[in-house]
């Protein structure tokens, strides 16, 4: 019974061989890709669910309620085609359309950390929708909240864009200034103004603001904790500082329901972020 | 009558709903928040797939919410009305409509990347079940002219409501996907019904028309049930009633029921199987006939009479399956053996589907754990069972363990449990107050602060700290002597001013002390406080107040006169990390110490610095009172006041050592 060479190279091999088999085995059954993801994040009650139902479905009359996990849907979007600017292209035939995923998040803020999780693990993500309710955010406490979420978001985009070495990593940001419709919305240049004045304020209060409690002794002063938004130094934020980190924020407006300017113009900005 | 029924995903989006008198949306939203994702409460939000009766009614200020829960499929099944009307019937209303709603469409739900659901047909089998249930009710108070009342308001709300129903604007596609769900049997019974125009009298005679098929149907039911022969039965029970319509005698037959009723019902079962044969010929001869004459009114009948059996149909065959289920577990030695071996294999590999007993030994280790960071058992308890509740009969992932699923999982419950719900921004607050915008019509004032604990927590040395962090951002700040109390609170305060001055005075600093001596009463020192803080023009008044014990009546009940007294903007408790199981019972006495109106607003969590990892206490206060965390204490230096946050939390917590 002496161990013969060929049955103990074979028997090596199987050995180790199978586990890289299975491994290929398994990891060729997921060859399907991976299409490129919107993600729709924003306060409370500021229209998220029903601007994903308005361009899935093409009609707004369906009721929506406070969102507790995140939906995705999958939508065609095309930038040549004849109606590429309306988001009812679903069963045009004419040009070249791209698959993507529309993905909405919860935004109570009990909830939040969820998007930014997402925000944070979506592969190929091309863009960020942050809706903001135009009607309300005349109001110091819808204000207050929208900015500081605004500010999370902002803040995470940037540092990816610093940090991340790939190409490409710079998320664009669109903010939909939602329910134009309404008699009380402000204009989108006034929610800018608004949003600006509200992130100045709150990057002040952050560098003044106590030290999380995460923070050890050794790390106080380094670079990693180092947040400030847009320019260095600067006295006033503005979107158009976020340029240097080659982000792009835009706010457009718009609304879900009712009489005004649609949902047009953001589909038309989706579509030609993918 | 119900105001509203509305099936809707946790996703927030309305698959069907049925609105009777309009109700704000805001009513369902703040059901949600307060239920689902605040979980007010406790226990008994973690929601399972149980039946509406035992989920407690959420009450809004005039409508009563029954919902039930399907968690695997994320819908929500929400029955809303007015509270003055006592409604027995609207918990089983709501069970049986999530029972056939599940039945029906369940897999569309589960397909991903949409929020399609195509139950424009459903329309039908609600009106049904309301019909039914609630002529049991008209019935069993013996008023035999409620039930055509109601019968006829329904439908004139039935004829102009289609038109508003989401799903219904895609009634063409609605149709072919409802009739895939559905038995064959009932394919031809939708069709003319889904492509006739939604009129009114059309509906207005389908419904008419119910009331006796409808107690009939019952009847057979409760035969059925009787006989505990369900598939033969159920298969007769149809075809009988048919044969009884087009001879016209079974009208008759109702009309004596009213009369006496039992007997009646007796005399139509025993009439059953004698006319066994002759009933099925009938039922064949039919069955022609009514595919051939699909226009005519009789067609109505026919559809709604097919309709209530596929729904008793489901209803039993439900609940037949939750019996068989509960009856037999285990299948044999061999069966066990088998299913042991799968079992440690999904362990490892993945794709296993979590029953209890899986659960129950690694959520014991968890519980094991959650103690041992110093987690109240009571708080540890309530996450444990949260999430026992959440993972049964999901699937783990591959190469997945069901360890590593629960660790996930908790620390996605923790995180949710720590959240604060609205963003605690203490600086932008007190802009907020002392120098308000123009429009808010609001007159500046001075920010009211107060903090409280039990004694030896470190209320006053937390109260520097955060004067400290106020100085440093250019307030002024004034410190009321609220402990009258204990000698030596009085200098150990002054002594603190005095630091504090020193320490800040190049910066621009400005603090004083606010003192009254020993002996008065604290509410009128803090009162007095902050009258003499607004002369003055102080932004921020930081009030101190005399340690006491949580069980202690005498001593708890003067907080709500100093509540009252000061109206203190914001309520800080100081609890310590050291403190174990107590801090549940602290952090609720405290919190209901300052009467019905004012709650605490944030908790303080002090000697973190001493405990290491076991920050268990903060869960245990967050668990009892639903109030954030907002400090925590890490040294022993003016500046070693930190911003609570969230992850860092749950790190320590999950952390093993």
């Amino acid at each position: 019974m002496t161990p013969s060479v060929p049955t103990i190279v074979i028997g090596i091999i199987i050995i180790l061989g199978m586990p890289i088999l299975l491994h290929i085995i398994l990891s060729s059954s997921r060859t399907y890709t991976i299409p490129p993801t919107v993600l729709l994040v924003g306060p409370s009650n500021s229209g998220k669910t029903s601007l994903q139902t308005l361009f899935e479905r093409g009609s707004s009359d369906t009721e929506t309620h406070t969102s507790q996990v995140s939906q995705s849907v999958e939508l065609n979007a095309s930038t040549d085609s004849a109606t590429k600017k309306s988001f009812r292209n679903h069963d045009a035939t004419d040009g070249t359309y791209t698959k993507f995923l529309f993905v909405d998040t919860p935004g109570h803020g009990k909830l939040r950390n969820s998007a930014m999780a997402k925000l944070n693990s979506t592969e190929k993500l091309q863009a960020v929708v942050f809706m903001v309710d135009a009607a309300a955010l005349g109001e110091p406490e819808i204000l207050a909240p929208t900015a500081a979420y605004l500010y999370d978001v902002l803040l995470f985009v940037q540092k990816r864009a610093t940090t991340s070495a790939k190409t490409k990593a710079a998320i664009p940001i669109m903010i939909a200034a939602n329910k134009m419709d309404l008699f009380t919305a402000l204009p989108s240049t006034l929610v800018k103004s608004n949003l600006e004045a509200e992130l100045t304020r709150i990057r002040a209060s952050k560098s003044k603001g106590l030290l999380d409690s995460g923070v050890g002794t050794d790390e106080i002063g380094s670079e990693e904790q180092d947040s400030w938004l847009g320019e260095y130094g600067s006295a006033k934020f503005t979107f158009s500082q976020l340029r240097e980190f080659d982000v792009e924020v835009e706010v457009v407006p718009g609304n879900v329901t009712g009489d005004g300017p649609g949902a047009e113009k953001w589909w038309w900005w989706i579509a030609q972020r993918i | 009558m119900l105001d509203s029924f509305e099936i809707l995903t946790t996703s927030g989006v309305v698959v069907w709903s049925r609105t009777y008198s309009a109700i704000n949306p805001s009513i369902i939203n703040n059901f949600i928040a307060d239920t689902f994702i605040e979980e007010k409460g406790g226990f008994a939000a973690v929601a399972d797939s149980k039946s509406a009766a035992n989920n407690l009614p959420y009450k809004s200020d005039q409508h009563t919410l029954k919902w039930t829960l399907v968690k695997e499929l994320g819908v929500i099944f929400v029955a809303v009305y007015r509270s003055l009307l006592h409604l027995s019937w609207v918990d089983k209303l709501v069970d049986n409509i999530k029972t056939i709603f599940v039945k029906l469409y369940g897999e569309q739900l589960l397909k991903p990347h949409t929020t399609l659901v195509e139950c424009g047909a459903f329309d039908e089998y609600f009106d049904q079940q309301v019909q039914e249930l609630d002529q049991t009710t008209a019935k069993g108070a013996s008023s035999a002219s409620a039930a055509p009342l109601e019968h006829n308001t329904v439908p004139t709300i039935i004829g102009d409501d289609p038109l508003d129903q989401p799903g219904l604007t895609y009634r063409g596609r609605a149709l072919n996907g409802s009739n895939e769900p559905a038995s064959p049997e009932l394919a031809p019974a939708t069709t003319p019904n889904g492509s006739r125009p939604a009129t009114p009298s059309n509906n207005h005679l389908l419904v008419a028309k119910a009331g006796p098929v409808a107690k009939m149907s019952r009847r057979a039911r409760k035969s059925k049930s009787v006989a505990s022969a369900p598939v033969s039965s159920g298969d007769e029970a149809p075809s009988l009633k048919k044969g009884k319509k087009t001879a016209k005698k079974g009208r008759k037959w109702d009309a004596d029921g009213y009369a006496d009723e039992d007997d009646d019902v007796q005399l139509d079962y025993s009439a059953n199987p004698n006319s066994d044969s002759e009933v099925e010929v009938r039922s064949a001869a039919l069955e022609e006939v009514d595919s051939d004459t699909w226009g005519t009114r009789s067609k109505g009948k026919f559809v709604l009479n097919d309709l209530k059996d596929e729904v008793h149909e489901i209803l039993a065959s439900e609940a037949e399956k939750k019996t068989t289920t509960k009856s037999q577990p285990k299948s044999g030695l061999f069966g066990t053996g088998v299913n042991a071996i799968s079992g440690l294999f999904h362990n490892i590999v993945g794709g296993k589907t979590l029953t209890k007993e899986d659960l129950d030994s690694a959520m014991k280790g968890m519980e094991e754990h959650l103690l041992k960071k110093n987690v109240a058992r009571e708080a540890a308890v309530r996450l444990c069972e949260g999430i026992e509740k959440e993972l049964l009969g999901v699937k783990t992932g591959n190469f997945e363990s069901i360890n590593a699923r629960i660790q996930a999982a908790m620390e996605a419950s923790l995180t949710k449990m720590l959240t604060p719900t609205s963003s605690l921004d203490l600086l932008r607050e007190i802009d907020a107050i002392t120098a308000p915008s123009v429009t808010s019509l609001r007159k500046a004032r001075p920010y009211v602060m107060s903090i409280v604990g039990v004694n030896g927590v470190g209320k006053s040395t937390n109260l520097s700290k955060i004067c400290f962090f106020l100085l440093q951002n250019k307030y002024k700040v004034l410190i009321a002597a609220g402990d009258t109390f204990r000698s030596g609170a009085v200098e150990q305060l002054a002594v603190h001013v005095r630091n504090l001055k020193e320490l800040t005075a190049r910066e621009g600093g400005h603090v004083e002390l606010y003192q009254k001596g020993y002996g008065k009463d604290a509410a009128t020192v803090a009162k007095d406080a902050v009258t003499h803080a607004a002369q003055e023009g102080f932004d921020v008044v930081l009030i101190d107040t005399a340690g006491r014990r949580h069980n202690d009546q005498r001593l708890m009940s003067s907080l709500e006169k100093f509540a009252k007294f000061a109206q203190p903007d914001k309520i800080l408790m100081v609890g310590e990390a050291l403190v174990g199981t107590d801090s549940v019972a602290q952090a609720r006495n405290f919190n209901a110490a300052f009467g019905a109106v004012r709650t605490l607003d944030g908790f303080i969590i002090s000697k973190c610095d001493t405990v290491g990892d076991m920050v268990g206490t903060l869960v245990s206060l967050v668990h009892a009172t639903n109030v954030p965390v907002l400090f925590v204490g890490v040294g022993q230096h003016y500046s070693d006041l930190r911003n609570f946050s969230v992850k860092w939390a749950v790190e320590k917590l999950l952390s093993s050592n």
